[in-house]
């Protein structure tokens, strides 16, 4: 087998199989009920608001909550001063435990996004779903929000929590 | 010796489809936990995730499919290296920045990581790559429903 020339006579099947995966994934995720969009639903559909930076630290010094939708360890590395931990993939325990407090302030802002995921946005769509009126979403990462003036705590090593 | 050979190039066949419809099965009747798993690795734009997600599992199940019945088996089997040379390089990276996730090759992750991305998969993907490369040369004659004119 000449290596060269094989590959190249194997680049329109292989062209095919990618055509044809690529047709059946869509055609999947049409048809059946646990097919994806392209976003996910708080991203596409969301019922919070996106509220701007310096918007959000304006909000927080009249008396918003904060709240971190980020995994519990990297809550636990570093975080807004102040802010409540809420992970996306915990909040079915945590929030009725968190309600009555959440219930209690008039604005909540939630921040966690990465390059991939956006916990944010499913956080603060539950908490729209649950009927809490005036959720906002502060787009960026925790370092964008720290050079956008939000100030940040670093607990030592042991203490966080 | 070419039944022998025969028989070895049908066992690697066997072996890669069976890897990649193992691994595609649950990627593509639970994608909502897939598409989490490749957010994990923090790669791809948000808007991509879904659509990469979705495609790589069924790219998955179809080169396990065509190895398995033994049509377009080449370039099957040239998916089937390409993806674990892909998997391979990204278990590397996963180790050289000390990710401690579940690698979200194969069922059976989730929280207890049961397969944590690392070196350890990426030798294990190097192992998977042994059948996989030896289909691609020599793809064999047993028990297939199309030929490559090999």
């Amino acid at each position: 087998m000449n290596p060269i020339p094989e590959l190249k006579r194997q680049l329109k099947p292989m062209a095919l199989i990618l055509a044809c995966a690529l047709g059946l994934g869509w055609l999947f995720n049409l048809v059946m009920p646990q097919g994806l969009g392209w976003l996910p639903p708080a991203v596409s559909h969301p019922l919070w608001q996106p509220i701007a930076r310096d918007q959000a630290l304006a909000q927080i010094k009249n008396g918003a909550m904060l709240i971190d939708a980020r995994p519990a360890g990297d809550y636990a590395q570093a975080r807004v001063r102040g802010a409540l931990k809420l992970p996306q993939d915990e909040i079915a325990k945590l929030y009725p435990l968190m309600q009555p407090l959440i219930a209690q302030a008039p604005t909540v802002v939630v921040y966690g996004q990465t390059t991939s995921r956006f916990p944010a946005a499913t956080v603060a769509q539950h908490l729209r779903a649950q009927g809490h009126a005036q959720v906002f979403v502060v787009e960026g990462c925790l370092e964008t929000l720290e050079q956008s003036g939000f100030p940040i705590q670093r607990p030592r090593r042991g203490a966080a929590s | 010796m070419s039944a022998i050979l025969e028989l070895l190039s049908l066992l690697a066949r066997l072996i890669t489809a069976g890897v990649f419809l193992f691994a595609a099965y649950d990627k593509v009747w639970d994608p909502a936990n897939f598409a989490a798993s490749v957010a994990t690795y923090d790669m791809l734009p948000l808007w991509a995730v879904h659509a990469v997600s979705v495609s790589l599992a069924w790219l998955e199940m179809l080169v396990g499919t065509l190895l398995l019945l033994g049509l377009l088996t080449r370039a099957a089997a040239l998916w089937a290296c390409a993806l674990l040379v892909f998997f391979t390089g990204l278990m590397i990276y996963a180790g050289i920045t000390g990710a401690g996730f579940d690698c979200g090759c194969f069922p059976g992750g989730g929280e207890a990581a049961a397969h944590q991305a690392g070196f350890e998969t990426a030798i294990r993907d190097i192992i998977f790559l042994v059948p996989a490369t030896f289909t691609v040369l020599r793809p064999g004659r047993w028990l297939r429903l199309g030929g490559d004119r090999a």
